[in-house]
């Protein structure tokens, strides 16, 4: 899975864009299967990703369209996948998205993470063995009936709160 | 490639917005057009010189509001991450822009469009929506008053997603502050020529923008290796690691070093508390983490918190503008004006400016208390700078004189105090003493917005390269910064460096101060993103004809060859201590040069 240290994230988005343009070929922040959530009020930047997480919510497709790959990642069966956007709805950090009624999810880029080499404050890295050890349970409840998009930033929100601590007991050092 | 009607890298149409009749118009933009402006300052110069009508106020709904990017904005190429506003500036009266990064421009380039034209005047506060294809003039009454921070997160919160970029002014692009400005992302300030003002005057609080439609470019993989090959220079550049660092803050002890720090208005180029108010003071003691523009690999920008305010910020400018340029030793205090001025949305080298200059009035005895609404100018004086600027932004008593700007408020005052208004065509120096840097002081003489550095942004005199001068010009003095020998050469050089870098929209302290882009080098990223017949040659034509439209405009505006030139004290009153001592700049000289290596005849006339 890939690992997010939000103190190192500058918000620049080099995940994202990499991401999107080494999986459509096309450059800007859209269709990315990571997404930096930025709350300028609060000097937050947190790129939201698949944590591939122990309750894999997103694999009780309807249709049997997901499932595990060799690296953890999550593999999405275009064949069988009917758009109905259950996945979206069941992952509680809002890591797996449709556009144009595609589940956009992390795929790991098969082991080599294109994010993860753009990346130069060390803000994200790839640890392998990692899958399967992160529990996404507290924000399944929270996140019931949200998109995306608010889903992660309520994440990021909480993934945050002991850097705010630190930050302010910090001041004036 | 473009007969076939697909248009890469650029988002491929123009929206025109009349506030007054509230037509909303999307047109396809003309790759024949594309070819001549590029994009973002290109784009908005072009436009206001074919469009524009030249003879009218700039705060009347004649007036053009023009918002640019490139086909290269947002994009794999880092650090394209800026957009220009452009129009006639209600500050100077001549041309006006302004640029910024952060994360506006990807934005509006995603939603479709290259450039947005504002026409006309709102019947009431109003903001631009822009939801890809959707546009809408939304009611903005409720926002009238509010804060840059809190306009910002009120429309996101109204419209339901964070997602959304806001460009915003504050209450003084409201109160029509002459030196008011557009922020985006709280703290990306479009700066300089009163942009915000301009808002202000069509009854603009905001535009909001949000795009989802990715942009494809012509030639995948060469324009892949080509952003790796700015990727590589950038990473391997000698001052990567102070930039990440420190980024523009560096600027207050590099300068101080070389003794041209701006100290007490520009009296003294050495100031004796630079450790206080210093880039790495400020990193030591407040900075939290780093903060970034759009697809940046260096990251300059920084979050800090102090125990009354927390912000992205500030840069250089501001920082040096509510220090040493006033005489103030306080750090904490300093932080909490640049929080200030980025909440009410005023440009922190205008603002500075007036005060430095009733500083120095006050100094001299030109003006005192009784001048002032009671307030004291004396150096430092922390009261009196909250107090007027408060004023400022309200456009209260004396404030609403400071609003109209220096040039204007010496000439309101008279007595002699003209000459310390420290301005070229109407718009305030920058914190950086031109007699240290001879090369700068052309700059600010010649730059088609008045006093500004980014035009040309000759950084080159300041890096000892003079092997490189000699083989790039043939002129050793061209890396000496107190020499005037060849810097109209550079000038030359760098004012179409900053354009190729302003058109890309690419952050200037990578592409030019850094000297990263080369004009071959983005000649094959817009061949390579546009499919577009950008040869080099090509856009050497081009980049020479938007410098001569923007000089054209200007005549027209009024401006003549006596107005390339700089303040008295930058010509005649040599630094008196540090390793700038004794010097002036001769700048007669140097525009004599510098027209001539334009092309233009002695009258500073394009042909």
């Amino acid at each position: 899975m890939i690992r997010v240290d939000p103190q190192k994230c500058s918000g620049c988005l080099r995940c994202q864009v990499t991401c999107a343009f080494f999986h459509t070929g096309r450059v800007g922040r859209s269709r990315s299967r990571v997404n930096v959530v930025k709350i300028e009020a609060m000097g937050i930047d947190y790129p939201v990703i698949c944590q591939q997480c122990k309750e894999r919510y997103c694999t009780r497709c309807p249709e049997s369209a997901i499932e595990i790959g060799a690296y953890g990642q999550i593999i999405v069966s275009p064949t069988l996948c009917v758009s109905c956007g259950t996945c979206e709805k069941l992952c509680p950090i809002g890591a797996i998205e449709l556009h144009d009624d595609i589940p956009y999810v992390c795929d790991l880029c098969g082991g080599e993470p294109r994010c993860v080499e753009q990346c130069n404050m060390g803000a994200i890295w790839y640890e392998p063995d990692a899958g399967d050890s992160i529990s996404l349970k507290v924000f399944k409840k929270k996140g019931r009936g949200q998109d995306p998009e608010t889903k992660r930033v309520h994440y990021a929100l909480e993934m945050t709160k002991d850097l705010r601590e630190r930050w302010k007991s910090s001041v004036g050092r | 490639m473009w007969g076939d009607n697909m248009l890469y890298g650029y988002s491929g149409h123009i929206l025109r917005v009349d506030l007054t009749s509230g037509k909303i118009v999307r047109e396809k933009s003309d790759p024949r057009y594309m070819l001549k402006a590029i994009g973002g300052r290109g784009l908005n110069s072009l436009r206001l010189y074919d469009e524009l009508e030249r003879d009218i106020d700039p705060l009347s709904p004649q007036n053009m509001l023009l918002m640019g990017v490139g086909p290269l904005t947002g994009s794999l190429l880092s650090s394209s991450a800026y957009m220009t506003i452009s129009g006639k500036s209600p500050m100077t009266g001549i041309l006006g822009d302004s640029a910024a990064g952060g994360f506006f421009g990807p934005e509006l380039k995603q939603a479709g469009y290259d450039q947005i034209i504002l026409m006309g005047k709102a019947d009431q506060p109003s903001y631009l929506l822009i939801s890809d294809d959707h546009v809408e003039i939304k009611e903005a009454s409720h926002l009238w008053g509010l804060d840059i921070w809190q306009t910002t997160s009120l429309i996101r919160s109204e419209l339901g997603s964070n997602a959304f970029q806001i460009a915003a002014i504050g209450p003084a692009g409201e109160n029509l502050v002459k030196f008011a400005t557009v922020a985006c992302n709280n703290s990306r300030m479009f700066g300089r020529t009163g942009m915000g003002c301009l808002f202000g005057s069509k009854n603009l609080k905001a535009v909001a923008v949000r795009g989802t439609t990715p942009i494809s470019v012509a030639d995948t993989l060469i324009y892949l290796d080509l952003c790796r090959e700015i990727d590589h220079r950038i990473l391997h550049h000698p001052e990567w690691n102070d930039r990440h660092a420190l980024g523009s803050t560096l600027l207050i002890k590099a300068l101080n070093n070389i003794g041209i720090l701006p100290t007490n208005h520009f009296q003294k180029g050495v100031c004796d508390y630079a450790d206080h108010v210093s880039g790495q003071t400020l990193a030591r003691k407040f900075k939290v983490k780093n903060k970034s523009c759009f697809n940046c690999n260096i990251h300059c920008s920084r979050y800090y918190i102090t125990k009354e305010t927390e912000s992205e910020g500030p840069e250089f400018e501001t920082l040096c503008s509510y220090s040493s340029r006033i005489g103030v030793d306080d750090l904490k205090f300093t932080l909490k004006m640049a929080a200030y001025l980025n909440r009410m949305g005023i440009d922190a080298i205008s603002s500075g400016e007036t005060i430095g200059w009733a500083m120095e009035c006050f100094q001299h005895g030109l003006l005192n208390k009784d001048d002032m609404d009671g307030l004291n100018f004396t150096w430092g004086n922390k009261e009196t700078v909250e107090e007027i600027l408060g004023l400022i932004v309200q456009r209260k008593g004396i404030g609403s004189a400071f609003a109209e700007g220096t040039r204007s408020l010496a000439r309101r005052f008279g007595k002699g105090t003209e000459k310390y208004a420290l301005h070229v065509k109407g718009l305030d120096v920058i914190c950086g003493d031109p007699r240290g840097m001879k090369a700068f002081g052309l700059t600010y003489a010649i730059a088609s917005r008045g006093a500004d550095h980014l035009r040309a942004e000759p950084f080159f005199e300041l890096t000892e390269r003079y092997d490189e001068a000699e083989k790039r010009w043939g002129i050793r003095d061209i890396a000496d910064r107190l020499s005037n020998n060849g810097k109209a050469v550079l000038v030359e050089h760098t004012e179409r460096q900053a354009l190729i870098t302003d058109c890309l929209t690419m952050c200037k302290n990578i592409g030019l101060s850094m000297d990263i882009l080369d004009f071959e080098l983005a000649s094959r990223l817009l061949m390579a993103g546009t499919g577009l017949d950008f040869t080099p040659e090509r856009v050497e034509k081009d980049l020479r004809a938007i410098i001569d439209a923007e000089r054209k405009m200007n005549i027209d505006f009024g401006i003549d060859s006596s107005m390339d030139t700089l303040p008295y004290r930058f010509t005649h009153e040599p630094l008196e201590e540090g390793p700038s001592q004794g010097q002036v700049v001769p700048i007669g000289e140097m525009v004599r040069q510098y027209y001539r290596l334009r092309g233009w005849d002695e009258k500073g006339r394009p042909p």
